[in-house]
Protein backbone atom coordinates (compact mmCIF):
# COMPACT_ATOMS: atom_id res chain seq x y z
CA UNK A 1 0.00 0.00 0.00
CA UNK A 2 2.79 2.23 0.76
CA UNK A 3 4.46 1.91 -2.31
CA UNK A 4 1.28 2.68 -4.52
CA UNK A 5 1.19 5.65 -2.31
CA UNK A 6 4.74 6.24 -3.09
CA UNK A 7 4.60 6.28 -7.00
CA UNK A 8 1.08 8.04 -6.99
CA UNK A 9 2.87 11.02 -4.97
CA UNK A 10 5.71 10.92 -7.66
CA UNK A 11 3.34 10.34 -10.66
CA UNK A 12 2.18 14.24 -9.07
CA UNK A 13 5.36 15.40 -8.64
CA UNK A 14 6.43 13.94 -12.36
CA UNK A 15 2.78 15.82 -14.02
CA UNK A 16 3.41 18.94 -12.09
CA UNK A 17 7.19 19.08 -12.96
CA UNK A 18 6.47 18.65 -16.77
CA UNK A 19 3.60 20.88 -16.31
CA UNK A 20 6.09 23.82 -15.74
CA UNK A 21 8.84 22.04 -18.14
CA UNK A 22 7.00 24.13 -20.93
CA UNK A 23 8.36 27.37 -19.49
CA UNK A 24 12.02 26.09 -19.36
CA UNK A 25 12.60 24.98 -22.74
CA UNK A 26 13.01 27.02 -25.81
CA UNK A 27 10.16 26.76 -28.02
CA UNK A 28 11.08 25.37 -31.68
CA UNK A 29 12.86 27.81 -34.31
CA UNK A 30 13.70 26.79 -37.56
CA UNK A 31 16.30 29.32 -38.24
CA UNK A 32 17.77 31.67 -34.88
CA UNK A 33 17.49 35.59 -35.01
CA UNK A 34 18.56 38.13 -32.96
CA UNK A 35 16.44 40.56 -32.27
CA UNK A 36 18.43 43.40 -31.05
CA UNK A 37 22.85 43.93 -31.77
CA UNK A 38 24.47 45.27 -28.59
CA UNK A 39 26.65 48.30 -29.23
CA UNK A 40 30.00 46.72 -30.27
CA UNK A 41 28.75 43.37 -31.15
CA UNK A 42 29.37 41.60 -34.65
CA UNK A 43 26.39 39.96 -35.74
CA UNK A 44 28.07 37.23 -37.65
CA UNK A 45 27.08 33.91 -38.86
CA UNK A 46 23.59 33.35 -35.82
CA UNK A 47 21.00 35.00 -37.93
CA UNK A 48 19.59 32.80 -40.73
CA UNK A 49 21.59 30.16 -39.03
CA UNK A 50 19.65 26.58 -37.23
CA UNK A 51 20.72 25.17 -34.20
CA UNK A 52 23.31 22.13 -34.44
CA UNK A 53 22.98 19.33 -31.56
CA UNK A 54 26.36 17.27 -30.89
CA UNK A 55 24.46 14.34 -33.77
CA UNK A 56 25.37 17.33 -36.11
CA UNK A 57 28.73 18.02 -35.82
CA UNK A 58 30.99 16.27 -37.98
CA UNK A 59 34.31 15.46 -35.33
CA UNK A 60 34.75 12.87 -32.55
CA UNK A 61 31.80 13.54 -30.06
CA UNK A 62 33.15 14.38 -26.75
CA UNK A 63 31.58 14.87 -23.10
CA UNK A 64 33.37 17.40 -20.46
CA UNK A 65 33.05 18.24 -17.11
CA UNK A 66 33.94 20.71 -15.22
CA UNK A 67 33.41 21.32 -11.65
CA UNK A 68 34.15 23.33 -8.62
CA UNK A 69 33.17 23.16 -4.80
CA UNK A 70 32.18 25.99 -2.63
CA UNK A 71 30.58 25.50 0.83
CA UNK A 72 27.36 25.48 0.93
CA UNK A 73 27.34 27.76 3.72
CA UNK A 74 28.38 30.02 0.98
CA UNK A 75 25.50 29.70 -1.53
CA UNK A 76 22.96 27.93 -2.05
CA UNK A 77 22.39 25.89 -5.88
CA UNK A 78 19.96 28.13 -6.86
CA UNK A 79 21.70 31.34 -5.74
CA UNK A 80 24.48 30.34 -7.32
CA UNK A 81 22.41 29.33 -10.62
CA UNK A 82 20.73 32.70 -10.65
CA UNK A 83 24.13 35.03 -10.34
CA UNK A 84 25.86 32.62 -12.70
CA UNK A 85 22.80 33.94 -15.06
CA UNK A 86 22.95 37.10 -14.16
CA UNK A 87 26.75 37.33 -14.55
CA UNK A 88 27.53 35.43 -17.34
CA UNK A 89 29.66 37.39 -19.40
CA UNK A 90 31.64 38.47 -16.10
CA UNK A 91 33.20 35.13 -15.32
CA UNK A 92 34.72 34.76 -19.36
CA UNK A 93 38.52 34.97 -19.92
CA UNK A 94 39.58 38.21 -21.31
CA UNK A 95 38.72 39.02 -24.64
CA UNK A 96 36.08 37.10 -25.14
CA UNK A 97 32.70 38.74 -25.31
CA UNK A 98 29.42 37.41 -24.74
CA UNK A 99 26.72 39.67 -26.14
CA UNK A 100 23.45 38.50 -23.77
CA UNK A 101 19.90 39.89 -24.66
CA UNK A 102 18.59 41.93 -22.58
CA UNK A 103 16.12 40.27 -20.69
CA UNK A 104 19.02 38.05 -19.65
CA UNK A 105 19.37 34.50 -20.20
CA UNK A 106 15.74 32.29 -20.89
CA UNK A 107 14.55 29.78 -22.48
CA UNK A 108 15.14 31.16 -26.40
CA UNK A 109 16.72 34.01 -26.14
CA UNK A 110 20.04 34.22 -28.55
CA UNK A 111 23.22 35.94 -27.58
CA UNK A 112 26.03 36.73 -29.80
CA UNK A 113 29.86 35.42 -29.46
CA UNK A 114 32.46 37.65 -29.97
CA UNK A 115 35.66 35.08 -29.30
CA UNK A 116 39.72 36.00 -29.61
CA UNK A 117 41.54 33.31 -31.59
CA UNK A 118 45.13 32.90 -31.65
CA UNK A 119 46.66 35.17 -34.06
CA UNK A 120 43.91 38.35 -32.64
CA UNK A 121 41.76 37.31 -35.27
CA UNK A 122 37.79 37.69 -33.80
CA UNK A 123 35.34 35.20 -34.12
CA UNK A 124 32.18 36.13 -34.31
CA UNK A 125 29.33 33.61 -33.37
CA UNK A 126 26.35 32.69 -31.16
CA UNK A 127 24.29 30.79 -28.89
CA UNK A 128 20.56 29.80 -28.31
CA UNK A 129 19.66 29.43 -24.47
CA UNK A 130 17.83 26.18 -24.99
CA UNK A 131 16.98 25.55 -21.58
CA UNK A 132 16.75 27.29 -18.29
CA UNK A 133 15.49 26.41 -14.70
CA UNK A 134 16.89 27.66 -11.33
CA UNK A 135 19.01 24.96 -10.90
CA UNK A 136 20.74 24.70 -14.52
CA UNK A 137 20.90 26.29 -17.84
CA UNK A 138 21.97 25.35 -21.51
CA UNK A 139 23.16 26.52 -24.39
CA UNK A 140 23.20 25.63 -27.58
CA UNK A 141 25.05 26.32 -31.01
CA UNK A 142 23.86 27.54 -34.35
CA UNK A 143 25.74 26.01 -37.97
CA UNK A 144 29.35 26.97 -37.81
CA UNK A 145 30.15 27.47 -34.15
CA UNK A 146 33.51 25.76 -33.47
CA UNK A 147 31.43 22.73 -32.28
CA UNK A 148 28.44 21.36 -32.56
CA UNK A 149 26.59 20.73 -29.35
CA UNK A 150 25.18 22.33 -26.25
CA UNK A 151 26.97 23.18 -22.86
CA UNK A 152 24.73 22.80 -19.64
CA UNK A 153 25.62 25.43 -16.48
CA UNK A 154 24.35 23.53 -13.14
CA UNK A 155 24.70 23.74 -9.62
CA UNK A 156 23.40 20.88 -6.81
CA UNK A 157 24.29 20.24 -3.33
CA UNK A 158 26.05 17.33 -1.87
CA UNK A 159 27.60 16.72 1.38
CA UNK A 160 27.40 19.95 2.56
CA UNK A 161 28.95 21.34 -0.42
CA UNK A 162 27.72 23.21 -3.35
CA UNK A 163 28.53 21.98 -6.89
CA UNK A 164 29.47 24.32 -9.90
CA UNK A 165 29.62 22.36 -12.58
CA UNK A 166 29.99 23.22 -16.91
CA UNK A 167 29.05 20.13 -18.79
CA UNK A 168 29.78 20.23 -22.69
CA UNK A 169 28.63 17.71 -25.06
CA UNK A 170 30.23 18.34 -28.91
CA UNK A 171 31.85 17.45 -31.72
CA UNK A 172 33.80 19.81 -33.67
CA UNK A 173 31.62 21.34 -36.67
CA UNK A 174 33.61 20.54 -39.76
CA UNK A 175 37.10 19.49 -40.27
CA UNK A 176 38.88 22.74 -40.31
CA UNK A 177 37.72 22.98 -36.69
CA UNK A 178 38.41 19.33 -36.03
CA UNK A 179 41.91 19.85 -36.47
CA UNK A 180 42.07 23.01 -34.41
CA UNK A 181 40.87 20.83 -31.76
CA UNK A 182 43.47 18.82 -32.63
CA UNK A 183 45.83 20.76 -32.57
CA UNK A 184 45.08 22.63 -28.77
CA UNK A 185 41.48 23.64 -29.14
CA UNK A 186 40.94 20.95 -26.33
CA UNK A 187 43.55 22.75 -24.27
CA UNK A 188 42.60 26.29 -24.68
CA UNK A 189 38.56 25.16 -24.21
CA UNK A 190 39.64 23.22 -20.91
CA UNK A 191 41.77 26.83 -19.83
CA UNK A 192 38.36 28.46 -20.93
CA UNK A 193 36.27 26.46 -19.06
CA UNK A 194 38.61 26.44 -16.27
CA UNK A 195 39.07 30.33 -15.68
CA UNK A 196 34.89 30.30 -15.65
CA UNK A 197 34.29 28.10 -13.03
CA UNK A 198 37.13 29.38 -11.14
CA UNK A 199 35.54 32.96 -11.57
CA UNK A 200 32.74 31.92 -10.24
CA UNK A 201 34.11 29.89 -6.96
CA UNK A 202 35.97 33.31 -6.95
CA UNK A 203 32.60 35.26 -6.77
CA UNK A 204 31.69 33.98 -3.46
CA UNK A 205 35.19 34.21 -1.73
CA UNK A 206 36.62 30.37 -2.90
CA UNK A 207 39.66 30.10 -4.33
CA UNK A 208 38.50 26.45 -5.70
CA UNK A 209 40.43 23.83 -8.04
CA UNK A 210 38.50 22.65 -10.96
CA UNK A 211 37.91 19.13 -11.43
CA UNK A 212 37.70 18.24 -14.80
CA UNK A 213 37.01 14.83 -16.71
CA UNK A 214 36.89 14.51 -20.43
CA UNK A 215 34.92 11.67 -22.06
CA UNK A 216 34.65 10.57 -25.52
CA UNK A 217 31.44 9.47 -26.01
CA UNK A 218 31.83 8.71 -30.46
CA UNK A 219 35.50 8.27 -31.48
CA UNK A 220 34.37 8.08 -34.73
CA UNK A 221 33.87 10.75 -37.10
CA UNK A 222 30.66 11.25 -38.87
CA UNK A 223 32.52 12.05 -42.73
CA UNK A 224 29.14 12.80 -44.28
CA UNK A 225 29.49 16.02 -42.39
CA UNK A 226 32.36 17.49 -43.97
CA UNK A 227 30.19 19.66 -45.62
CA UNK A 228 29.15 21.78 -42.45
CA UNK A 229 32.87 24.01 -43.27
CA UNK A 230 30.39 26.20 -45.56
CA UNK A 231 29.10 27.93 -42.47
CA UNK A 232 32.37 27.92 -40.84
CA UNK A 233 32.32 30.93 -38.21
CA UNK A 234 35.96 31.01 -38.70
CA UNK A 235 35.95 31.68 -42.46
CA UNK A 236 33.27 33.63 -42.37
CA UNK A 237 34.64 35.75 -39.82
CA UNK A 238 37.91 36.03 -41.66
CA UNK A 239 36.46 36.93 -44.32
CA UNK A 240 34.54 39.75 -42.73
CA UNK A 241 38.00 41.26 -41.00
CA UNK A 242 39.69 40.52 -44.45
CA UNK A 243 36.70 43.18 -46.06
CA UNK A 244 37.06 45.84 -43.17
CA UNK A 245 39.28 47.83 -45.17
CA UNK A 246 37.10 47.73 -48.04
CA UNK A 247 34.09 48.16 -46.31
CA UNK A 248 35.91 51.83 -44.45
CA UNK A 249 37.02 52.97 -47.78
CA UNK A 250 33.20 52.81 -48.93
CA UNK A 251 32.02 54.21 -45.89
CA UNK A 252 34.48 57.23 -46.13
CA UNK A 253 33.30 57.24 -49.74
CA UNK A 254 29.67 57.61 -49.06
CA UNK A 255 30.05 60.12 -46.46
CA UNK A 256 32.26 62.25 -49.19
CA UNK A 257 29.24 62.65 -51.70
CA UNK A 258 26.99 63.40 -48.92
CA UNK A 259 26.15 67.21 -48.93
CA UNK A 260 26.89 69.11 -45.37
CA UNK B 1 14.04 20.17 -9.92
CA UNK B 2 12.41 17.46 -7.92
CA UNK B 3 10.92 14.71 -9.90
CA UNK B 4 11.04 11.14 -9.47
CA UNK B 5 14.04 8.47 -10.26
CA UNK B 6 14.11 7.26 -13.40
CA UNK B 7 12.84 3.15 -13.28
CA UNK B 8 13.75 1.10 -16.45
CA UNK B 9 12.40 -2.34 -17.92
CA UNK B 10 14.06 -4.32 -20.71
CA UNK B 11 11.42 -5.89 -22.75
CA UNK B 12 11.67 -8.20 -26.07
CA UNK B 13 9.92 -8.66 -28.89
CA UNK B 14 11.06 -10.89 -31.37
CA UNK B 15 14.41 -9.46 -32.37
CA UNK B 16 13.80 -5.94 -30.96
CA UNK B 17 14.69 -4.91 -27.35
CA UNK B 18 12.14 -2.32 -25.62
CA UNK B 19 13.50 0.00 -22.96
CA UNK B 20 10.30 1.11 -20.67
CA UNK B 21 11.14 4.45 -19.51
CA UNK B 22 9.24 4.76 -15.91
CA UNK B 23 10.04 8.53 -14.06
CA UNK B 24 12.25 11.45 -14.85
CA UNK B 25 14.70 11.59 -17.29
CA UNK B 26 17.75 14.30 -16.21
CA UNK B 27 21.11 13.67 -14.43
CA UNK B 28 20.46 11.29 -11.76
CA UNK B 29 18.99 8.84 -14.78
CA UNK B 30 22.38 8.07 -16.26
CA UNK B 31 23.23 4.64 -13.67
CA UNK B 32 19.65 3.33 -14.65
CA UNK B 33 19.84 4.38 -18.58
CA UNK B 34 23.31 2.82 -18.95
CA UNK B 35 22.44 -0.69 -16.39
CA UNK B 36 18.75 -0.76 -19.38
CA UNK B 37 21.43 -0.01 -22.33
CA UNK B 38 23.02 -2.88 -21.27
CA UNK B 39 21.03 -5.00 -20.92
CA UNK B 40 19.17 -4.09 -24.18
CA UNK B 41 22.29 -4.86 -26.51
CA UNK B 42 23.54 -7.72 -24.64
CA UNK B 43 21.18 -10.50 -27.07
CA UNK B 44 21.97 -8.45 -29.81
CA UNK B 45 19.35 -7.30 -30.62
CA UNK B 46 18.58 -5.95 -34.44
CA UNK B 47 17.16 -2.67 -32.86
CA UNK B 48 16.24 -0.88 -30.01
CA UNK B 49 12.69 0.91 -28.69
CA UNK B 50 12.76 3.91 -26.53
CA UNK B 51 9.27 4.26 -24.78
CA UNK B 52 8.93 6.98 -22.93
CA UNK B 53 5.37 6.26 -22.23
CA UNK B 54 5.42 6.65 -18.74
CA UNK B 55 8.53 8.99 -18.58
CA UNK B 56 7.77 12.04 -16.42
CA UNK B 57 9.71 15.29 -16.67
CA UNK B 58 12.71 15.49 -19.07
CA UNK B 59 15.44 18.24 -18.44
CA UNK B 60 18.05 19.20 -20.85
CA UNK B 61 21.10 16.70 -18.79
CA UNK B 62 18.35 14.06 -20.23
CA UNK B 63 18.55 15.03 -23.46
CA UNK B 64 22.41 14.57 -23.10
CA UNK B 65 22.18 11.17 -21.61
CA UNK B 66 19.71 10.23 -24.93
CA UNK B 67 22.44 11.84 -27.35
CA UNK B 68 24.69 9.54 -25.22
CA UNK B 69 22.60 6.45 -25.78
CA UNK B 70 22.20 7.26 -29.74
CA UNK B 71 26.22 7.53 -29.88
CA UNK B 72 26.30 3.68 -28.38
CA UNK B 73 23.38 2.96 -30.57
CA UNK B 74 25.59 4.20 -33.71
CA UNK B 75 28.58 2.46 -32.64
CA UNK B 76 27.20 -0.78 -32.23
CA UNK B 77 25.07 -0.08 -35.83
CA UNK B 78 21.29 -0.82 -33.85
CA UNK B 79 19.07 1.28 -35.05
CA UNK B 80 17.16 3.22 -32.12
CA UNK B 81 13.71 4.13 -31.89
CA UNK B 82 11.14 5.84 -29.95
CA UNK B 83 7.64 6.64 -29.29
CA UNK B 84 5.07 7.40 -26.19
CA UNK B 85 6.41 10.79 -26.30
CA UNK B 86 3.77 13.81 -25.54
CA UNK B 87 3.38 17.05 -28.17
CA UNK B 88 5.39 18.74 -25.97
CA UNK B 89 8.76 16.48 -26.15
CA UNK B 90 8.41 15.90 -29.28
CA UNK B 91 8.66 19.43 -30.16
CA UNK B 92 11.99 19.54 -27.42
CA UNK B 93 13.32 16.46 -29.71
CA UNK B 94 12.70 18.54 -32.77
CA UNK B 95 14.67 22.26 -31.38
CA UNK B 96 17.61 19.58 -30.04
CA UNK B 97 17.30 17.85 -33.72
CA UNK B 98 17.41 14.38 -31.78
CA UNK B 99 15.12 13.73 -34.26
CA UNK B 100 16.96 13.97 -37.30
CA UNK B 101 18.89 10.49 -35.75
CA UNK B 102 16.16 9.21 -33.41
CA UNK B 103 12.95 8.29 -35.57
CA UNK B 104 9.78 9.25 -33.33
CA UNK B 105 6.55 6.56 -33.72
CA UNK B 106 3.37 7.15 -32.13
CA UNK B 107 2.89 3.59 -30.72
CA UNK B 108 4.81 0.43 -30.05
CA UNK B 109 3.59 -1.77 -33.06
CA UNK B 110 4.95 1.05 -35.51
CA UNK B 111 7.90 1.46 -33.50
CA UNK B 112 8.75 -2.10 -33.00
CA UNK B 113 7.84 -2.67 -37.12
CA UNK B 114 9.58 0.17 -37.87
CA UNK B 115 12.77 -1.34 -35.98
CA UNK B 116 12.61 -4.11 -37.93
CA UNK B 117 12.32 -2.53 -41.35
CA UNK B 118 15.32 -0.17 -40.66
CA UNK B 119 17.45 -3.01 -39.37
CA UNK B 120 17.12 -5.48 -42.59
Amino acid sequence: MGDVNDRTTENAMDTAAAARDATYWAKAVTRLNVSEVPKGAINLNVTGKQLAGPIQGFGKMWQKTYQVRLPRERVSATDLIATWKQRFPDFWPEGNLFYGPLTGIAPGEVALLNMTLPGGMTLSTGVMVLYADEESFTLMTPQGHMFAGWITFSATERDGETVAQAQVLMRASDPIFELGLTLGGHRQEDLFWSHTLREVAAHFGEAADVDTQVVCVDKRRQWSRWSNVWHSSAIRSAGYMLGAPIRGARDLARRGRTPD
Amino acid sequence: MTTSELSTTVRRRDRVAVIDLVGGVNARAEHSLDTAWAEAVRELPDAVVLNFRDAGYINSTGIALIVGLLAKARARGVPIRAYGLTPHYREIFEITRLADFLAINPDEDSAVRGAERSST
